[in-house]
């Protein structure tokens, strides 16, 4: 048990989702283990004795987005609620503690509210994140809660003709230290060997760790998949990108088997993408910049309102088309597979990117990074011109 | 919470309560506080067994108690289900089984969370149950009639819970069958039904279930919708609603650990016969299943014939050698037909083909099966469970059973959790009580390493709760491949107006988990009942594929069912150290 906390603790820095050394994640076998920050275990540790659950991560995020949102939100509010897909299918909303509300003992008021959701947020503190069933839960909670804070902060400062000081300050911080560059200079397989299924697999783990090396997915979300002949080679679900190896299933496109029901919850968008296209690989991340651009709506007086399933519109971003649709059977295969063949990539609102290589990956990744670089671009193009 | 007055939100409040022996029947509230803190279903069936736990199952005294859940009636998905609660023949243990079908909602329809039958009729008898009151008419017409022909003597009732021969007899595994095709299968209640003489209750009525929050229910119901959309087990192009739980033939193959030969192996070549896509290619199979139920897993032929589940296509097939599906298939309608339990039935001929050294052959299957309803030759003695069978013969080593419960079809080799879980649970060998082929082999929510026994004590521990839970909501398993417990609290809590926390309801699981333990240790059961068959320590699986099915670590075993015990608060024998826990519990 302490050994997984203490990776999914590293993780977590590695990631850059947590402040160097601000993070605790415990986890509770027949007695209470953990790591980390000695003032957040302690913490961690009472919340442990009040819970039924497994594991619980306390983060102070490297980025203050929480803590912003938290301000600004109305006095009776006590949940953030980000509109993109993770939080809309996975976390519902996420409630907060204010600074000022936060009691001078706080576990129990804590675990009351960690009682009803997977994770909190507490100004000047940060993400409380539980596991039910494992350390590496708490990790993938925290790290949703971190992408849906990213998304929802910066999208709303879209709309916001002033920012405080101490919010410009933290964007520019932000801009220069936090951002990475998106560049990639992975080897990849040279076209026309990717016809041995040891290959196909090693590649595949290859191109999951670079797409999390790069900041493309959260935690374990996004997917990935090559196709072969008759056979679809696809990550499993909740299979970390970076740590693939022996999480890929073998689909057989007639479907003659069911060992794929472990497949990602995407396979069915991967199937018709392949039908549909004649791809060779298929690559799914949820870039954040790209999940921003995809939520931008201009289009005045529109009578839908749950635009993320119920759009019917192929809009446009740059060259990229967006459409909407819900996770697995919400309708996103349906829609995806007839316009990503000429652009060789489409946002999903609120959702993602994916990207489709002719022969290996070089295409899909190339097509991920481009279009979230182009997002990233363009996004801070508006925020400058809003002044 | 108070149910003088007017009629609760989620609740009708009342039970009818049905004694046999004197005919009397009478409806009677439920007290406020046995809904609040048991919810319903198993819970609340747990807890009206308090003053009759001790009574042998076929006691005359000894209830069967028919429990649907605050959600049935209602639009939270999957909860049109209910449990049925007694003492098993078979396993000696307090017993709950779970059903689906329409008698659920019906009993609810007609004004009822529970029914309690007590007594033995003189004859066999029917209970005829509608919104305007119940009636026993006699059966002995019906005495001796499959099933199907029991439900077509009922024409005019909403929905039918019957006994075969099976239960008639005495079967220790016999089963209760609903109308639609669903059975309360494991555990031999339907041969406590059959001692009692009711062949058969019928349900009818058209009383609503009061929801508290209508619109917050809505919102519920959607986020709950949602998340079976997004998992690949529920509504993936391979997963149950498409191929019915057979979708797990192929993966438990993949996996090696399909049981084989009696669990002698772990792999049988030819599964693939009997896998979902060859049932759906054989038999043109459609959708079927519970009333409103949006996943729709149950299979049927477009002639109505109900296709046989995972664990039965499995233990027909791999445990007893037999590769023809029509014969799987032909045996699944039988056991239906004649209310037997498939998983033990299959398990039970399984372990009598290894002491003869011959399983039965297709030929000669159906022919057991119905030596077994009906107690002739060989089936008088099969109809005792592989336990009691084995111990006859002189070879207790070959039943495959934790406290007289056959195992189903996942081999504990090839799951360390599922190997723990199947001691821990209160009913024997089950693997629904944690379901930890849920994150073992589904990866829902998250995997876990299914070789190691790290962590397993507590994730055991937490999933039983949560599944005591879902028993007396009365919601499906499967919806928690997809949902938590954190949708469901929102349901219940729009359903019933009171709050209930995800937190709160693991609380309540455990209150039901520990109070059925209690019922077993205080009826002589101890830490030497909740082990594995000698098989699993010492003999190995079928390894290759670079998998290795290992014997289970016998001394790693031990220590992490301390651990379990510890972590659910009894002494290093899984004992209570508090005489009074009953008394504390509400």
């Amino acid at each position: 048990m302490i050994r997984q906390a203490q990776k999914f603790l590293d993780k977590l820095e590695l990631d850059r989702t947590g402040r160097p050394g601000r993070s605790a994640l415990l986890a509770n076998d027949d007695r209470i283990v953990g790591t980390g920050a000695d003032d957040l275990c302690q913490l961690g540790h009472e919340l442990l004795e009040r819970l039924n659950v497994v594991a619980v991560a306390l983060v102070e995020p490297a980025l203050p987005f929480a803590d912003f949102l938290i301000r600004k939100a109305g006095r009776a509010e006590s949940c953030l609620v980000p509109r993109d897909t993770e939080t809309r299918t996975f976390l519902h909303d996420i409630p907060f503690v204010r600074h000022q509300e936060l009691a001078t003992q706080p576990a129990d008021q804590l675990a009351r509210l960690l009682g009803n959701r997977k994770g909190i947020l507490v100004e000047g503190l940060g993400i409380i994140a539980t596991g039910a069933v494992t350390p590496e839960q708490a990790y993938i909670n925290v790290s949703s809660i971190f992408h849906s804070v990213f998304v929802k902060y910066l999208l709303d400062i879209l709309g916001e003709k002033s920012l405080s000081a101490e919010e410009q300050l933290a964007l520019a911080d932000f801009q220069k230290n936090w951002l990475k560059p998106l560049a990639s200079d992975i080897a990849f397989a040279p076209a026309g060997t990717l016809d041995e299924r040891a290959h196909i697999l090693d590649e595949i783990c290859r191109i999951g760790r670079e797409t999390v090396r790069l900041g493309l997915v959260d935690s374990f979300f996004g997917n990935i998949s090559l196709r072969h002949q008759e056979t679809i080679y696809i990550s499993q679900t909740a299979a970390s990108l970076d740590e693939l190896e022996g999480c890929i299933d073998p689909v057989p496109i007639d479907n003659s088997s069911t060992c794929g029901i472990t497949a990602s919850s995407e396979l069915l968008a991967h199937q018709k993408v392949y039908a549909q296209t004649g791809a060779r690989t298929l690559l799914h991340g949820h870039p954040k910049f790209a999940v921003i651009m995809s939520m931008i709506c201009e289009t005045a007086e529109c009578p839908i309102t749950d635009c993320w399933k119920d759009c019917p519109h192929v809009r446009q971003v740059g060259t990229i088309p967006i459409v909407a649709g819900e996770v697995g059977a919400g309708g996103l295969a349906e829609r995806i597979a007839p316009v990503i063949g000429e652009p060789g990539a489409v946002m999903v609102f609120g959702h993602g990117v994916f990207a489709i290589g002719r022969d290996g990956f070089r295409d899909a990744l190339a097509a991920m990074i481009a279009t979230e670089e182009w997002c990233r671009n363009e996004y801070f193009r508006r925020l400058e011109a809003n002044g | 919470m108070s149910v003088s007055g007017k009629q609760p939100f989620g609740w009708q409040g009342q039970a009818l309560h049905v004694n046999l022996s004197t005919g009397t029947i009478h409806s009677q509230p439920i007290p406020g506080e046995w809904l609040s803190n048991y919810l319903g279903g198993r819970g609340l069936g747990v807890r009206m067994m308090r003053d009759y736990y001790r009574l042998d199952p076929f006691d005359p005294d000894m209830p069967l108690i028919f429990a649907v859940g605050p959600l049935c009636g209602t639009a939270a998905p999957t909860a049109a289900r209910l449990a049925v609660v007694s003492r098993s023949p078979l396993t000696n243990t307090i017993y709950d089984c779970s059903a689906g079908g329409r008698f659920a909602y019906r009993l609810k329809q007609a004004g009822y969370d529970a029914l309690v039958v007590t007594g033995t009729s003189s004859r066999p008898v029917a209970l005829n149950i509608t919104a305007d009151g119940a009636r026993l008419d006699d059966a002995t017409l019906l005495w001796g009639e499959p099933v199907s022909a029991t439900v077509r003597a009922f024409a005019n009732a909403s929905s039918v819970a019957a006994i075969g021969p099976a239960g008639e007899n005495g079967v220790l595994y016999a089963s209760i069958m609903m109308s639609e095709g669903n059975a309360v299968g494991r555990g031999g209640l339907g041969a406590v039904m059959g001692h009692k003489k009711l062949k058969a209750i019928t349900v009818k009525g058209d009383r609503k279930t009061r929801v508290a929050d209508p619109d917050r229910l809505r919102l519920a119901q959607q986020d709950i919708m949602r998340l079976f959309r997004a998992s690949p087990v529920i509504f993936g192009e391979l997963g149950i609603a498409e191929y019915g739980t057979p979708a797990l033939v192929d993966l438990m193959a993949q996996r090696r650990m399909a049981p084989t030969d009696n669990f002698r192996k772990t792999l049988f070549a030819n599964s693939s016969n009997y896998s979902g896509p060859a049932i759906r290619k054989h038999f043109a199979a459609r959708k079927d299943g519970c009333y409103a139920c949006p996943i729709q897993c149950k299979k049927s032929t477009p002639q109505g014939e109900h296709l046989p589940e995972y664990e039965t296509v499995s233990h027909f097939g791999a445990l007893n050698r037999i590769d023809d599906l029509h014969t799987i298939v032909k045996a699944n309608t039988l056991c239906n037909e004649m209310g037997l339990d498939t998983i033990t039935a299959a398990a039970t001929l399984a372990a009598w083909g290894e002491i003869r050294g011959e399983f039965p052959t297709a030929t000669e299957l159906g022919e057991l099966l119905a030596a077994i309803a009906h107690r002739n030759g060989d089936g008088d003695l099969l109809a005792l469970g592989s336990r009691r069978m084995a111990q006859q013969l002189g070879h207790p080593e070959v039943a495959m059973a934790v406290k007289s419960l056959e195992l189903p079809a996942y081999d504990p080799r090839g799951a360390y959790g599922m190997a723990l879980a199947y001691c821990t649970s209160n009913r024997g060998g089950c693997h629904l009580r944690a379901y930890p082929i849920s994150h073992e082999i589904l990866r829902k929510p998250v995997a876990t390493d299914r070789f190691s026994f790290a962590g397993k004590a507590r994730i055991i521990k937490i999933a039983e709760d949560s599944n005591a839970v879902i028993d007396s909501l009365v919601a499906c398993k499967f919806s928690f491949f997809g949902a938590s417990l954190e949708e469901y609290a929102e349901a219940l809590s729009a359903v019933t107006g009171h709050d209930y926390s995800p937190q709160e309801l693991k609380r309540i699981g455990e209150r039901i988990y520990l109070t059925e333990r209690f019922y077993n240790i205080e009826n002589g059961f101890a830490d030497t009942d909740d082990i594995l068959p000698e098989r699993f320590f010492t003999e190995e699986g079928s390894s290759g594929d670079g998998i290795s099915i290992n014997p289970i670590d016998r001394t790693r075993f031990l220590e992490e069912r301390r651990k379990y015990y510890r972590i659910r608060g009894l002494d290093d024998h899984g004992r209570f150290t508090d005489s009074d826990f009953l008394g504390q519990q509400p």
